[in-house]
């Protein structure tokens, strides 16, 4: 831990010593652009048990970022913790690991535009719940601890929340009847339905109340690669790839599911 | 500017002290109906387990160490979670919506699940050790005032009323405060099913304002404070016994 910090503090006074060199540039010149990616968060960045190599939603979007550049694509695999420091410590050039965008997180890293949300939304009985405003009337599951349970009892004070120790506890109580909805990042929700027996009882309805958007990020200070970046997303969403991407792991036809209520935009 | 100590921090806004006080009263309203349940279902346990027909000790008996011998949480879980899975769907959906009767004066409204679940479960938790606290408290009465009682031409009801009885409840008062405290302290446990009583309450407001010490610290104070009043209760009886016991 100690090392690591010393190690990060060295780059960082040597990162401002070269301020005006270029990353863009840098990137172009070694022919190899590192993106950092989660290997166990299927699926946004997991090992594929068949190719035993770094794959997911957000690798997708980096390999895209790579051929736009024309050069050869290194993953980094990362862990929650390490995204920042990986990229102060110029270990490589780009996070693209489910990376939320925060205020606090925004001082230490440039964040592109986003291109995914990981929205709060809902899992009910089906023909339960069409639209939020149902929200107030119900008993709803949530899991102790989460920013769900804050943002929910903000915007639907009427609403009656239950507070479980995690999601499968919760779906139980769905289950039983004791709640009537069950709330949680889009995401977490659709995994958990498609290891549920009796799935086609239940669905998400394609509503949020909250999103989390998800950026890459970039080292501070990076504003031409932050512009190629945000140029590229937008791109990508204009030719129909971004959506692409998205029905890869998200589609009708995956494992998982669930309606795209998130467009990248000019934002 | 930070004038407070940092343990302390900033006081907790009056909207966060008020789920705490909500959440106190759940915990006592919870607490008072189990121990009141319990201590009436305790006692019938009692006569049944001290029965001499073991058609009626052993399933007594099982009871007991069914209820003793397995951690509350699982109950409670079997309880909220799994038993309800099991009931009637009818049945089931008439104790998860909301019920009201309107009495003359006021309305009773049946409470959500998460209160019958948490209260069935601490009640049968509570009765099996309340029980064998009676229990010990009618094996304290030395055998040899049953024989001489039955030497006067008592019957078994009258030695039961006259002599065993009042005996016991006197040894059993204090370790049955002793269970009371210790439902209570169980009663936290509830939260784990969503009830909404002290502990959860504590860590709603830890979550919300990141004031871990205060939050805690409170939910500690007025457990403390309510076994407290529990041992001076006790305490006093305890005295007035002495005090009312003749040739001392």
């Amino acid at each position: 831990m100690k090392k690591l910090h010393l190690v990060s503090l060295l780059a960082l006074a040597i990162a401002s010593g070269v301020a005006q060199a270029d990353r863009l540039d840098d990137i172009k010149k070694a022919g190899v652009l590192r993106v950092a990616a989660f290997d166990s968060n299927p699926p946004f960045g997991f090992i594929d048990p068949q190719t035993k190599q770094i794959a997911g939603l957000d690798v997708d979007y980096a390999k895209e970022l790579a051929a736009k550049l024309n050069v050869k694509l290194e993953l980094v695999p990362t862990n929650p913790a390490n995204r920042i420091p990986l990229l102060t410590a110029n270990k490589v050039d780009l996070v693209l690991a489910n990376f939320t965008i925060t205020e606090e997180r925004s001082k230490q890293v440039n964040f592109s535009i986003p291109y995914f949300a990981s929205s709060q939304q809902f899992l009910a009985k089906k023909g339960t719940l069409s639209s939020a405003d149902q929200l107030g009337k119900l008993r709803i599951g949530v899991d102790k601890g989460t920013t769900n349970e804050i943002v929910l009892r903000e915007k639907y004070p009427s609403a009656t929340l239950v507070a479980y120790d995690d999601t499968p506890f919760a779906f139980t109580a769905l289950r039983n009847g004791n709640v009537q909805a069950i709330t949680q990042d889009g995401p977490k929700l659709v995994g958990l339905l498609a290891n549920v027996p009796d799935k086609d009882k239940y669905e998400i309805p394609a509503f949020s109340v909250s999103d989390d958007l998800i950026g890459a990020g970039v080292p501070k200070g990076e504003t031409r690669l932050t512009a190629f970046v945000n140029d590229s997303l937008r791109e990508l969403e204009a030719s129909g790839k971004a959506q692409s991407i998205y029905d890869t792991w998200f589609g009708p036809k995956s494992k998982t599911p669930l309606k795209r209520l998130f467009k990248i935009s000019s934002k | 500017m930070e004038i407070y100590s940092p343990l302390f921090g900033e006081l907790l806004a009056p909207k966060y002290l008020n789920w705490l006080i909500q959440g106190f009263a759940v915990t006592l309203v919870v607490s008072a109906l189990s121990c009141l349940v319990a201590t009436g279902l305790g006692f019938v346990l009692c006569l049944g387990r001290i029965a001499r027909s073991r058609l009626i000790a052993w399933p007594v008996r099982s009871y007991l160490s069914l209820f003793r011998n397995t951690p509350l949480l699982v109950q409670l879980f079997f309880w909220y979670f799994g038993a309800s899975a099991l009931l009637p769907d009818t049945l089931r959906d008439w104790l998860n919506t909301p019920h009201g009767w309107d009495l003359m004066l006021f309305g009773l409204r049946w409470p959500p699940f998460e209160y019958i679940a948490g209260f069935v479960g601490l009640t049968l938790y509570t009765s099996a050790f309340i029980a064998e606290e009676f229990r010990a408290g009618v094996r304290g009465v030395p055998v040899g005032q049953v024989d001489a009682a039955a030497a006067l031409g008592m019957n078994r009801l009258q030695i039961w009323c006259h002599i065993v009885m009042p005996q016991a409840v006197r040894i059993a008062l204090p370790p049955l405060l002793g269970q009371y405290m210790n439902a209570i302290k169980n009663s936290s446990m509830t939260m784990a099913i969503g009830l909404a009583e002290l502990s959860y309450a504590s860590r709603q407001v830890e979550t919300e304002t990141f004031k871990t010490f205060q939050a805690f610290g409170i939910a500690t104070l007025l457990y403390i404070a309510v076994i407290i009043v529990i041992e001076l209760l006790g305490h006093r009886f305890q005295v007035r016994q002495l005090a009312l016991r003749p040739g001392r």
